[in-house]
């Protein structure tokens, strides 16, 4: 449920408008001050729903590996990695590698330019270092054209630039193949091999997740709730050797954030009791949750179970003011009576806020309460949007 | 000391016209020094600052071949990890007649180098609330600029000349076609002025480069990477560093500015001449001043001190004027000068004058100190006399007389140093100019003892025509060369640039339109402005009836960590190669090894610069590494860039993939009616490409009139020299009547009429001018020697014959007595009207 990509699109852009015509200022990588003061989310969203895109209106099957590649005819896309990885000495990272496919018009014109395209591609590097307590975070851009940035299927490989998740050839063409994730910045890398231990399981009614009553207002959801990590991160030059584990979420569609919507909280919580939840609740701009929001709840044997906005109790315990401004709650309390979940989540570091064009929050936490009678501890991602004004 | 000062400047107020003129010597003097150089540094300047904006932050760029770089490289380039890399693809494209640079990009690796605003976001997109109206706006501008065909940024400045607002439609003629393009945002484009900022697909499309790029843009981070990826790089491509590149373009026109700089020196020098002679004889004025204060005890240093503070004063205030005028005058050399480097080398958009400290303080000092030093002499003279003697006249020109011959010896000395200096300084041009002003001095030391001659001799043979009066009025020029000595040099080092200049810009006039003459063979011209041709049309061209055959040319770059070379390509027709003329070779062996033999031709200027005979071999670099070619001769050419090649187009395509065609020449069949044919190929191109179609005289015309553009500058500096030296021969004039008011009074008590006495007045300016003018002859003609075989040749290249007409050496007498007779027309008016009473009564 990363609708991020929209405003990041948005955002890019004025990154690249707002200074003149003349070189950057020296050590001004980001744009930051591009960010513009204002605005609610979904205004900025809701602004710009463009006519001419086919909507997610329906269910449909998802096959594979056809699905794992693009979707260009939607609006927007993403392959989006996150995941919590140990090295040696009990040093401990948080990564999110996300890969964003955007298009730009419906139709893609025949052009005799091999760089005009409508596709656009973005991609977010973060590295939560625990033990440092910091947070390193890359952004990039291109236009699908040329081999600069592109997705294909078969074999599923998404890749901007040098940033690469493609799938690996597996001998057993019945299993899930695993992915391998280079990225690399200045200051950052990673090189990963993630291992699915789950199929993919599809979120919302039958893989149409729907973001409001709106019909169409929806996108196809699916994720690989669970996957084993191996391999290395690099921080500041020094490279780590680490295991862990990772969650991947695909989604696409071409809908935009209702007017009366605020953004969102979404959590992907993998537990030591083999069972995984998603959640994203939608918040509205008074203040309550919007009745779509939804889950999933993933059993140990993979089968996927859809929560709705009513399965499902958040309370904030804290809250985190950024520099940047803007208050994120931080912990919370998560109660799902259904399967006799209650929780309590907070992050491994509060300052895991993504300030690129746009700001939110994207960050590795730990979880811990009980299920049942038992005790249940576990880790997981959390996102946060639309708290940044 | 006060009463000193005030003596000093009682004297000047009571001579109003003497300080005035003095001052207006030393302002245009320092004027035109000021305003040559904030016109050259302002241009230069201009098109440094439009460089570094189109650049940005680059460090170092990737150049290809002439048909651009293969944009298959940049995607492997990125792919492999170089981050700071960002495509470009450019040209010039004209929108309503208005001639814009177009800069291809993509703006996702924009966000390293350039940095565009959007303008007029509130103007016309305000709907809603003001933040996310822009944001909106700037989101619309971009997808439309990566999704749409013909989405353009335009510069703030161009929108305004085009009267374009956002969302406008509007034609722009690139790679002469008409393309469909509309305003997707307005943008502040700083120096660059005029500036269409497409995405990269659009600029390939309009420029024919698909497939390649102008250049990639890098931001390295120092040597080491530089040479590393120096290893990696495909034959075929250069890594330059973005300064080095900037600076070989902005020396194109090089040459041209050192030459302004030149002019504004003569005119200095004629401006130092005046000085000398304003301030200088205000010292000599004062003699009897001085005489007074040296019997009433002042030590000579003390009277030396007076008089050089005196002058300082005067240069201060006098280059103070002097400047401001410069900068006023600046603006309108500044149009001229960037106009002929429109013509000539580069597009240069100046919108205005930067003032430079270094060009004001240059021209301020210069006349400040030719000022003080002006005055240093007379008045350690004057101040050197036993007081009673300083009062008299007869002795001071007694000794300046005996010094005619020192100074003569002293010119001839300098004349020499000159023909020295040329010997042994090689190509350089500032050593020629060197020997120019040696040679300028020279003559000028020699003048004055060459006009006492000519004035005793001119004497006589007045008095045998005129009588007394007339004898009276020669002969004065002799016994007062004192005062007029230096206005005679003032008028001949001024008539001589005239002459030097004339004669010289009439030989290259000359020798330009005959080589025009004998290049421009075909009947027909058919080109592109910023393009290139069809390659259907050209075939379709040759098709038609009456044509019997064309020759094909292209231009093209070629770079490399050692500059840029100009190449031409040349198919050539039948009746082609006699248009190009070969200096040192036999055609019947050259004309083949151009065509199978991989050799090449150079330029004159080419072989001039880099020392290239016929025989040597040339490296270039071409897409499969750098070869050497053999030089099968040097050809006549009077192209201002700093040498070029000649290649044949079959040699050509064996090294290089590029089958762009700039222009062709139409060569018609006996008796094909030129009219029917132009028509036709007019009709061909209609609806394919907005060719430009031009005749062989049109095209002519064209060239000369460039030609002629170019040399309005060195026109308005002379004249400059000339209006110096007027002002010089009139307060000259009237200083020597002023002084000979009571032998003028004289005369008139011994029954001599105004009228008479105004006339002598006359003939006096007359006879000055005349004398100025014959002295003139001799070194304009050397100058015009010095300009064509050491100036021109040094700066660019080309040699011509030296043409001198009589015309050009009788109408630089007239000038130089008409311009004596105006300046002397004031003191015969005064002295006419002089009352003899009140001047014999003032002792």
């Amino acid at each position: 449920m990363k609708k991020i990509i929209l405003v990041i699109v948005f955002v890019i852009i004025t990154g690249l408008a707002v200074r003149g015509f003349r070189g950057p200022a020296p050590g001004d990588v980001e744009p930051v001050a591009a960010v513009p003061a204002s605005s609610r989310l979904s205004e900025l969203l809701g602004a710009d729903a463009d006519a001419g895109f086919p909507l997610a209106l329906e269910p449909r099957p998802f096959r594979f590996p056809a699905d794992h590649g693009p979707h260009p005819e939607f609006r927007n896309e993403w392959w989006y990695a996150t995941g919590n990885l140990d090295a040696d000495g009990g040093r401990r990272f948080g990564f999110e590698l996300t890969l964003f496919r955007f298009s730009l018009t419906p139709d893609a014109r025949p052009d005799p330019s091999a760089w005009r395209t409508n596709q656009v591609y973005v991609g977010h590097l973060a590295l939560t270092d625990v033990v440092a307590g910091e947070f390193h975070v890359a952004v990039r851009y291109s236009r699908g054209a040329l081999g600069l940035a592109g997705a294909e299927a078969a074999p599923p490989r998404v890749w901007l630039e040098d940033w690469v998740m493609a799938a690996l050839p597996d001998q057993d063409a019945d299993r899930e193949p695993p992915w391998r994730l280079t990225a690399r910045d200045e200051r950052l890398g990673i090189d990963l091999t993630l291992t699915p231990r789950k199929a993919p399981v599809a979120n919302g009614e039958d893989g149409l997740s729907r973001k409001s009553s709106e019909p169409g207002n929806a996108s196809y959801y699916y994720s690989l709730t669970r996957l084993a990590v191996t391999g290395a991160v690099e921080v500041d030059g020094s490279s780590h050797a680490v295991t862990g584990q990772a969650w991947l979420d695909r989604e696409w569609g071409s809908s935009a954030l209702a007017r009366n919507q605020l953004g969102w909280d979404w959590f992907a919580l993998q537990l030591d009791d083999e069972t995984e939840l998603m959640f994203y609740q939608l918040r509205l701009d008074d203040g309550a949750r919007d009745p779509m929001s939804a889950g999933t709840w993933v059993t140990s044997d993979g089968v996927a179970h859809a929560l709705g906005a009513d399965d499902v109790t958040l309370e904030v315990l804290d809250q985190w003011d950024s520099p940047q401004g803007g208050r994120y709650p931080i912990r919370w309390r998560l109660v799902v009576p259904g399967i006799g979940l209650d929780v309590r989540i907070w992050p491994v570091l509060d300052a895991q806020e993504l300030v690129t064009n746009v700001r939110y929050w994207e960050g590795a936490v730990d979880v811990e309460g009980t299920r049942g009678d038992n005790e249940v501890a576990g880790r997981g991602y959390v996102e946060l949007t639309g708290y940044a004004d | 000391m006060p009463v000193l000062y005030r003596a000093s400047s009682g004297y000047l107020l009571r001579h109003p016209w003497q300080l005035g003129l003095a001052l207006i010597g030393i302002c245009i003097g320092v004027a035109v020094i000021v305003a040559v150089d904030l016109a050259n540094d302002s241009s230069r300047k201009a098109f440094r600052l439009s460089m570094d904006t189109l650049n940005g932050a680059a460090t170092h760029q990737l150049v290809g071949g002439p048909g651009g770089i293969d944009e298959g490289i940049y995607a492997e380039l990125r792919r492999g990890g170089l981050r700071r890399a960002a495509p470009v693809v450019d040209g010039r494209g004209d929108v309503q007649g208005l001639s814009l640079n177009v800069l291809g990009i993509d703006p996702f690796a924009e966000r390293e180098f350039r940095h565009y605003s959007l303008a007029g976001r509130d103007e016309r997109s305000v709907i809603d609330d003001g933040a996310r109206t822009a944001r909106g706006m700037e989101a619309k501008a971009l997808r439309q600029l990566l999704a749409e065909p013909g989405a353009s940024l335009v510069s703030a400045q161009a929108a305004r000349a085009l009267r374009l607002g956002l969302g406008d439609a509007f034609e722009v003629r690139a790679g002469g076609q008409a393309r469909n393009a509309f305003v997707a945002g307005l943008i502040d484009a700083g120096a660059v002025g005029q500036l269409l900022v497409v995405d990269i697909a659009t600029a390939q499309d309009w420029f024919g480069l698909l497939g390649h790029l102008s250049r990639i843009d890098l931001r390295l981070s120092g040597d080491g990477q530089a040479k590393e990826l120096r290893h990696r790089l495909p034959a075929g491509i250069t890594l330059l560093a973005a300064d080095a590149r900037t600076q070989s373009m902005s020396q194109m026109s090089a040459a041209f500015m050192t030459n302004l700089t030149a002019m504004s020196l003569l005119a200095l020098l004629v401006g130092i001449f005046l000085i000398y002679n304003s301030v200088g004889f205000a010292a000599l004025q004062r003699r009897g001043l001085i005489g007074v204060l040296r019997a009433l005890g002042l030590t000579r240093r003390e009277v030396v001190g007076l008089v050089l503070l005196e002058a300082a004063g005067l240069g201060v205030v006098g280059a103070a004027l002097g400047v401001g005028a410069g900068i006023w005058l600046g603006h309108g050399l500044l149009e001229l000068v960037s106009r002929s480097i429109n013509d000539l080398y580069f597009r240069l958009s100046v919108t205005d004058v930067s003032i430079g400290t270094l060009a004001v303080a240059k021209g301020a000092l210069a006349g400040l100190l030719a000022t003080v030093v002006a005055a240093a002499g007379p008045a350690w003279e004057a101040s050197g006399y036993r007081p009673q003697l300083a009062l008299r006249r007869s002795l001071l020109e007694r000794r300046s007389g005996r010094m005619l011959p020192w100074l003569a010896a002293g010119g001839l000395a300098s004349a020499g140093l000159s023909l020295v200096v040329l010997q042994l300084s090689g190509h350089s041009l500032l050593a020629g100019l060197v020997a120019l002003f040696l040679m300028i001095l020279g003559f000028a030391l020699s003048i004055p003892l060459a006009v006492r001659f000519l004035a005793e001799q001119g004497a006589r043979l007045a008095a045998a025509v005129g009588g007394i009066p007339a004898r009276l009025a020669v002969g004065g020029i002799a016994t007062s060369l004192s005062r007029t000595g230096i206005a005679i040099v003032a008028l001949a080092v001024a008539v001589s640039a005239t002459v030097g200049v004339s004669i010289m810009v009439q030989s290259f006039r000359g020798a330009v339109l005959e080589w025009l003459d004998e290049t421009l063979r075909a009947d027909l011209y058919v080109g592109v402005i910023d393009g290139s041709l069809d390659p259907g049309l050209v075939e379709d061209i040759a098709r038609v009836p009456g044509v019997s055959e064309y020759s094909a040319s292209r231009r093209v770059w070629l770079e490399s960590e050692q500059g840029r070379t100009r190449m031409i390509v040349l198919k050539m027709a039948q009746r082609s190669y006699a248009g190009t003329r070969l200096l040192d070779a036999d055609p019947d062996e050259a004309w083949p090894a151009f065509e199978r033999d991989d050799a090449v031709l150079v330029s004159e200027p080419y072989a001039f610069r880099y020392g290239t005979r016929r025989g040597d071999l040339v490296t270039l670099e071409t897409p499969t590494g750098r070869r050497d070619f053999r030089v099968a001769a040097t050809f006549r050419s009077y192209d201002v860039n700093p040498g070029s090649l000649l290649i044949s187009r079959s040699t050509y395509a064996r090294y290089w993939d590029d089958p762009q065609i700039d222009s062709i020449g139409v060569y018609l069949a006996d008796g094909a009616d030129v009219a029917a044919v132009t028509d036709a190929i007019a009709a061909l191109a209609a609806g394919r490409q907005s060719v430009e179609l031009r005749s062989n005289r049109q095209l002519q015309a064209l060239s000369l009139e460039i030609f002629d553009r170019t040399f309005v500058i060195t026109d308005v500096l002379y004249w400059l020299a000339v209006g110096v030296a007027l002002v010089g021969i009139l307060g000259a004039m009237l200083a020597l009547q002023l002084e000979r008011a009571r032998e003028l009074a004289v005369l008139r008590a011994l029954g001599v009429t105004p009228w008479q006495l105004g006339g002598m007045v006359t003939l006096q300016s007359g006879f000055i001018g005349l004398l100025s003018g014959l002295a003139a002859l001799p070194l304009g003609l050397l100058m015009a020697w010095l300009l064509i075989e050491v100036i021109n040749r040094r700066a660019f290249g080309w040699s011509m014959p030296v043409v001198v007409t009589p015309a050009a050496l009788g109408s630089a007498v007239l000038l130089s007595v008409a311009a004596a007779l105006a300046a002397g027309l004031y003191p015969a008016w005064r002295a006419a009207r002089s009352r003899p009473a009140l001047a014999m009564r003032e002792e």
